[in-house]
């Protein structure tokens, strides 16, 4: 074999080396490429966005509890890690398509049942509308679509009689406007509606509606100061209340063939103001609802009677904390104090004045993550005037809890 | 309920008002609330209900989400929420 042969041999395995190297190289080069711009793809927004959020509400609860009745007292204490009215598991899940729809869903589990809070859509027409459908949060008041989640709520439980109106299925307009330098904005809904019970109270009638009338409810709110930190709502709830199967009630005027009709009424404030170094708010909210004069029967002697059947309930809530102190374990410490009162209808069989007080001292991990030491005193006396199965006139109950409270929002 | 000629009129003339009134007044924004930037209306607007959240907590698509849902829940107007989710995406 000449030189120039092994020369040339070895220049074309060189060269087939390198082209191969270069081929492949680029190949890799090529498919790193791919691969990046995949990556960069997949972090790109899309269209669509899934969030899951959340909340979770946990803690301890000691409970002393002292039945007056017919001249007996009687005491009962508790304690236990959790408890219905203040345990709460609910995962939220947002769907986002674009900046125009919005689908909110939140299953909640209280420790015995599995519930939904809200299950809607919602639609973001223009700058000041956005039309809402599905299991809907009715607007009424303030408390149960803007404070009742236990990461929100300053204490661990919910005033009583907030609940008045819930959730039920319709349809909702809302929006919110600058006016000059105040802001107002309007919520309002048509939904199934209720039905009215035997004993004089209202329950939901749920996704089929048992009669033609409708609820319309609806909240206005006002934010005149300029920064935002007071708003003033009023809210009104009417609608007819439909009439079950096995009702017992009838009208007042036997020739009358309307059915009952309800009427509630909301006025809430919420003040927020700083005075260096501690953040002040105030919260209140007064309701009430009405339900058209019925005759009922007393199931314990099946005779009629009929009463004025109007709940009311306030609460008013003050809450101090140094945000801007320079102890840090302070700027996280607030002290909130809250009055409610309750009253249900005198003569029925649920009807009691009811009053509550109670003190929580709060710990802020984070701004969705606290921990509470709450006192509460809860005192009921009953209204009804007659004998009956479950009459309260006379029962007298009055109530203190501990509760160590931890609210997450996820 | 049967809504008569004379009470459809005035209920339509109401609601002709009130949307009068928002047409002139409601989009209007006064200098002092046009002139906030987005951490201002966040650091003001937020904490009337709960403690303001970190910019950090979310990534920027979240944002655009809780943007719609915060808009929905304290009914900001649609100025405030595109300001405030813009001062929060980083
Ligand atoms: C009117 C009361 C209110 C105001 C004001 C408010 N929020 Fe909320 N926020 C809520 C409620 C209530 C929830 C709990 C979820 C729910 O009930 O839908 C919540 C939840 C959240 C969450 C958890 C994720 C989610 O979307 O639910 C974030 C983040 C949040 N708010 C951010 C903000 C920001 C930012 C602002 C200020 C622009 C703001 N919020 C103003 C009431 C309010």
């Amino acid at each position: 074999m000449n030189t120039r042969n092994v020369f040339r041999k070895s220049l074309m395995a060189a060269s087939a080396f390198a082209l191969c190297l270069a081929t492949n190289s680029y190949a890799q080069e090529g498919s790193d490429k791919s691969d990046l711009s995949k990556q960069v793809s997949s972090l790109m927004p899309g269209e669509s966005n899934f969030m899951m959020a959340g909340l979770v509400t946990f803690g301890f609860v000691n409970q002393s509890t002292s039945y007056t009745s017919g001249g007996f007292k009687a005491t009962d204490k508790t304690n236990s890690l959790g408890d219905v009215d203040r345990y709460e598991f609910s995962p939220m899940f947002l769907w986002r398509h674009g900046d125009k729809l919005l689908a909110e869903f939140e299953p909640s589990w209280d420790g015995s049942a599995i519930g939904v809070n809200w299950a809607d859509v919602s639609y973001f027409v223009s700058r000041g509308l956005i039309i809402r459908g599905g299991y809907i949060v009715l607007p009424f008041g303030t408390y149960t679509k803007r404070l009742a989640a236990g990461w929100i709520n300053k204490l661990p439980s919910d005033p009583m009689g907030v609940d008045m109106a819930g959730s039920d299925f319709g349809v909702e307009f809302e929006g919110g406007f600058p006016l000059g330098n105040m802001k107002w904005s309007y919520d309002v809904s048509l939904s199934n509606g209720f039905a009215l019970a035997n004993d004089g109270t209202i329950t939901g009638v749920g996704i089929n509606a048992m009669n033609n009338g409708k609820t319309v409810t609806g909240r206005l709110a006002l934010l005149p100061l300029s920064n935002s930190s007071l708003e003033i709502g009023a809210s009104g709830l009417v609608g007819s209340l439909a009439t079950p199967a096995a009702a017992t009630f009838s009208n007042i005027n036997s020739t009358d063939t309307k059915g009952p009709s309800l009427s509630m009424y909301a006025v809430d404030l919420n003040f927020l103001h700083n005075i260096n170094p501690v953040q002040l708010n105030f919260k209140a909210q007064y309701s009430t609802a009405a339900v058209s004069n019925m005759n009922y029967i007393n199931p314990a002697d099946t005779t009629s009677y009929t009463f004025t059947n109007s709940t009311s309930s306030y609460f008013a809530q003050l809450s101090v904390r140094p945000t801007q102190s320079k102890n840090k374990v302070l700027k996280k410490l607030e002290l909130a104090m809250r009055y409610v009162n309750y009253t249900a209808p005198k003569q029925s069989l649920w009807g009691q004045n009811y009053s509550e007080v109670d003190v929580s001292l709060d710990y802020w991990l984070s701004w969705r993550t606290v921990l509470k030491l709450g006192f509460e005193n809860l005192k009921s006396d009953g209204t009804t005037s007659f004998t009956n199965s479950n009459g309260l006139d006379g029962n007298s109950t009055s109530i203190n809890r501990l509760i160590i409270q931890f609210a997450t929002e996820l | 309920m049967k809504i008569s000629a004379k009470n459809f009129t005035a209920i339509a003339l109401v609601g002709l008002a009130a949307l009068g009134f928002i047409g002139i007044n409601g989009c209007v924004e006064g200098k002092q609330l046009a002139e906030k930037n987005g951490m201002k209306l966040w650091s003001e607007n937020c904490q009337r209900c709960h403690f303001s959240p970190s910019s950090n907590a979310f990534s920027n698509e979240e944002w655009k989400t809780v943007g719609m849902h915060m808009q929905s829940r304290a009914l900001l107007t649609s100025n405030e929420r595109d300001k405030i989710i813009e001062f929060l995406q980083n």
